[in-house]
Parts: C-alpha cells; structure tokens; sequence
C-alpha cells in the first residue's frame, strides 16, 4: 500500500483513450500489476492501462496522473470517493456521472465534465470536479449534486438541464448555459451569456457564494480574489421554461 | 488553605451531565453577530425556569468562522437530549433568524449526535428554500425580506457539564461584588465555558424544593442569607454579610476546573472572608470539583 498511485504517460495514444476504468476508489483496490492490466480502450480497441501508463504505487485512493492526456476521456467515470488529481490537460467525459470524491485537473478539459452519460437523466451526482484551467462545452449537464469548478473560461451550455447542484465559473461562460435548469446554482464571476428565459430577481451578496468561495480558497487552495467572495451578485432565477428554481448568480462588482 | 487573606473551604462544587451544542453566530460586524447571540442567549440562566442554559463563549474573529465574517460563539446546554433540539430550533428562529446579516454555523462539528436544527427552521422558507452542500456540510438557505439567511442543517451535540460554581463570601456587598466582577473577567473568553447569569454572577443561590410551598421546585437558601442568620441555620461564618455565586456550564469537566481556578484566584480581593461551594453531599452530580485540589493544582502550576 502507498499514499498515492501515480499513472504517468509513457506512450502517447494516437486516438482517444477511455480510461473510465482509472478511478481512485477502485485503484484503492488493486496492486500495482492489476492496476497495469486494467483494461481500456484505445481508438476504439481493447488495451490495457500500462500499455499507455507507468505505474507507481497502488491500493491507494489517491490517483495522480501525469502527462498530455487531451485525448484521455472518461477520467474519473462514475467515481464515488477519493483523489483525482490530473497534472495536465484532460480529454473529455471527466468525472462523467461521478458520485464522491475529488478531481482537480490542473489544465484544461474537454466537453461534457461532470456531465451525463449519453442518455443518462442524471449527471454527476455528487464530489468536487476542479478545473485549474478551461472547460469545454457542457460541464456540468444535467448534474443532481455536487461541484463543478472553473477557473478559466467555460464552453456552451454550463449546467445544462442542472437538477440541483453548483457551478463555478472564474473566467467567461458560454452561451445557453443553464438552459433547461431546474435547481442549482451557476455562478458566474465573468462574463455569461443568458439564455433570455432567466429572470433578474435582485442584487445581493449571497451568503452561500462567500462560503464557497472561501472554501475553495482556504481548502481547496484556489486563488480567488476577495471581490468575489465579498462581492454584490445580480441573481436570476431560472430556467423559467423549466421548474425555474435554479439561479445563475453573475458577479455585479464589489 | 488562605490566598490572598481569603480562605479556601475544604469542599467542592457538585455539577451534572447536560447535553451542550455550540452555535457560531456570524455577522457582518461583531455588533450584529453579538445581538443575535445576546438575544439568543437572554432568558437562559438556568434549566430550573428557562429549560435551558446558554452563554456567549468568546468572540471570533473573521478568520475563525467558517464565512470570514466576526462571530459569537455560544454554548448551549440542556438536562436532555430531547429538549436541546426543541431550544434550539425556537430560539435560533426567533434570535439568530430574525437578526439582520447574521449566519448559523455548528461549534461542533466533530461530534456524531446530530441535531437537525436548519433541517427545521429550513420550512421558514415555505417552500423557496434552497440547500447547498459546501465542503461535505449542507446547508440551508432561507430567503428573508433583508436576503438571505443561511443555516448549517444539523448542529452537533455531546455531553456537557453543568452547574459547576463557587460562592464568594464578603465582608459586605460591595466586596463581594467587586471579587464576583474580577472572576468573571478572569473567566471571560475561556474555551469551553460559559457563565449563564447575568453578568456571569448568581445573587440567589437556591436549594430544592421548598420549606413551605409545595410546588416550587426551587427556594432561597436561607443557610447562606446573610438577613436570616439569626432565625434559620446558617452556614455563614461571623462577619459575612453577603454572599455571591458564580455558575460554570461547559463542554468538559476540565475546562470548567480550569475557569474555576483564575476565578477564584482572581476572585481573593480585600474584603472577601472565604470561598466556598455548593454541593448536595455528592451523592447527586456526577462531577466534583473539590476547590483546594484545584487550587493546589494552580500552585503547582
């Protein structure tokens, strides 16, 4: 047993990687050469783990992956607990219907992160996903509960057909975000494009954002500045089209 | 044992169980976190009339609340489990809910007993309520006319002490008064302890039941009323004319020794004759604390 099993990439895929199979809660599970024989699939064929990865460490909760993984997709699939930790840019699907447990990607990350399986109601329905960097398109879709986090710029349709839930965008949010939500939060401290069936209620300073946002300054180690976490919010309330009970919550100044 | 002229009583302090949360009041200044504590602590001197016991524990500064805002936090205490929720739940909702700015967090995190205090007070918002999980802690945000107010859902809860107290035993009223002030202050901001009476000072002590009035539950305690030395059995020594006592409620037994020690040393000014305690022979609180073993300990120290 180490503290942490570390994946680092020896081989680089020449077309997408599903790694959906690397999750820390079952690589807590596993030695060192079980973990090397997991399977995954690669262009589309079968593969395994350390073919692509050399593998340090193993029944460990703590995950940390090293290299270009932009074409590593489904990082962290379904997961339920432990640490994710991508030292790198990812590919897309990360932590894809997750359920507990932490990932931080310290670069950027393709579409659909935290988001749903293709057909799936529900998204993720609960941990942390971090995002040191931009997200693509749809972080966060359709989630039931938990945390997404962007400290870059967010692709289209952030939170798209959220049930409950939070995401955080530090940088600029992309168009249709929020669209279909019924609950939850998107809070947006750049600029955000909103779909027009969001309403203006009133500019306040939410306690619950001042609370996130120290959290994710203080535990999280995020470098947020004290105008947000002190600042005035503009809150709409949406999607009206849906249940309505959702907000998006865009920075108004300090 | 004498300190300071003022003699020691070979006796000790007899506390109880009780069930204690810690509640950490924020606000957007320490004023406003401070009247919702003041009003969320007012009327709790005692479980014998107010079914609770509470006092403001010390002051927080902004890095120590969960929001970075200044905060109270306050002890709250009760004989059972069962009544604790019911006080807090009426008594944040009407003080904490009501107070503008503030936020409710739990003191006690760590302990298992959860009480669902916001899960409660969450129905304010009839229905426009909304929660949010933060760091693995939900909570509650209720929309109010000022905003909105936010509530951790469930607030921990262990057992606590209760009743812990010693008896300043004066020459006069003013001495005995001016040594219950000086222990106070050397007991204000201790961790783990609270003073429920005013001003952290009990002029009527009280003993149980009653000589004549069948459904009092408590009545003064003529053995320690200076005015009735000379028509009741007094436990008062010559020249005590007045007598004040301080009460200790706390999460732990070692915290409230700890206050009792600066207090009763603060509390041997001129004036004063002796320290003593109450007790009901031993036989009724699980915790004793015997005042010149604690004393003794502060010599050592």
């Amino acid at each position: 047993m180490s503290d942490v099993v570390t994946l680092a990439l020896r081989t680089a895929p020449a077309g997408a990687l599903e790694l959906a199979a690397v999750t820390p809660d079952r690589l807590a599970q596993l030695a060192q050469r079980e973990i090397a024989a997991l399977p995954v699939r690669h262009g589309g064929r079968a593969a395994a783990l350390g073919d692509f990865f050399v593998v340090q460490g193993e029944r460990a909760a703590r995950v940390r992956l090293e290299g270009d993984l932009r074409l590593a997709e489904g990082l962290g699939a379904a997961m339920t607990g432990g640490e994710l930790l991508v030292e790198g840019h990812a590919g897309r699907d990360v932590g894809v219907a997750m359920a507990g447990g932490t990932i931080e990607v310290r670069g950027d990350t393709g579409d659909n992160a935290g988001g749903a399986l293709p057909g799936a109601a529900r998204g993720m329905v609960g941990g942390e996903i971090v995002i040191r960097g931009n997200a693509g398109d749809d972080a966060g879709a359709r989630m039931r509960r938990g945390l997404v986090v962007v400290t870059g710029n967010a692709g289209q349709g952030t939170g798209r057909g959220m049930i409950a839930g939070t995401a955080v965008v530090f940088g600029e949010t992309g168009s249709d975000a929020g669209r279909w939500t019924k609950r939850g939060s998107i809070v947006a401290c750049g600029p955000v494009a909103r779909p027009a069936t969001f309403r203006y209620a009133c500019t306040y300073r939410p306690p619950h954002v001042r609370l996130l946002l120290l959290y994710l300054r203080e535990r999280r180690g995020l470098d947020v500045a004290d105008r947000w976490i002190t600042g005035r919010y503009d809150r709409y309330c949406g999607d009206l089209a849906e249940l309505g009970k959702g907000e998006m919550l865009q920075w108004a100044g300090e | 044992m004498i300190i300071n002229g003022v003699t020691i009583e070979d006796t000790f302090a007899e506390a109880f169980t009780m069930r204690v949360a810690r509640i950490v009041i924020t606000g957007k200044t320490a004023r406003w976190a401070r009247e919702a504590a003041l009003k969320l602590t007012g009327f709790a001197t005692s479980v014998i009339g107010c079914k609770c016991e509470a006092g403001i524990e010390r002051e927080l500064a902004a890095p120590e609340t969960p929001d970075g805002r200044p905060g109270v936090s306050v002890l709250f205490l009760t004989m059972d489990k069962e009544s604790l929720p019911q006080q807090l739940i009426v008594r944040l909702g009407q003080t904490v809910l009501t107070c503008p700015t503030t936020a409710c967090f739990d003191g006690l995190q760590a302990a298992p007993d959860r009480l669902a205090v916001g899960k409660a007070l969450r129905v304010f918002g009839d229905g426009f309520q909304g929660s949010k999980v933060i760091g693995g802690r939900r909570y509650w945000r209720v929309p109010v006319m000022e905003g909105e107010f936010l509530i951790e859902e469930t607030f921990g809860m262990q057992k606590g002490v209760g009743g812990g107290n010693f008896l300043i035993l004066a020459e006069h009223a003013d001495a005995a008064l001016a040594a219950a002030e000086a222990a106070v202050l050397a007991m204000t901001d201790r961790p783990g302890v609270i003073l429920p009476f005013p001003g952290g000072v009990v002029r009527s002590g009280s003993k149980v039941g009653s000589k004549r009035y069948k459904n009092m539950l408590a009545t003064t305690n003529e053995a320690f009323s200076p005015t009735l030395r000379a028509i009741a059995p007094s436990a008062l020594p010559q020249g005590v004319n007045s007598v004040l006592e301080i009460v200790l409620d706390g999460t732990d037994a070692p915290s409230i020794e700890a206050a009792m020690r600066l207090g009763i040393r603060a509390a041997c000014l001129g004036g004063v004759r002796s320290i003593s305690a109450g007790n009901y022979g031993g036989k009724l609180g699980p915790h004793h604390f015997p005042l010149r073993k604690i004393m003794t300990a502060s010599a050592v120290a």
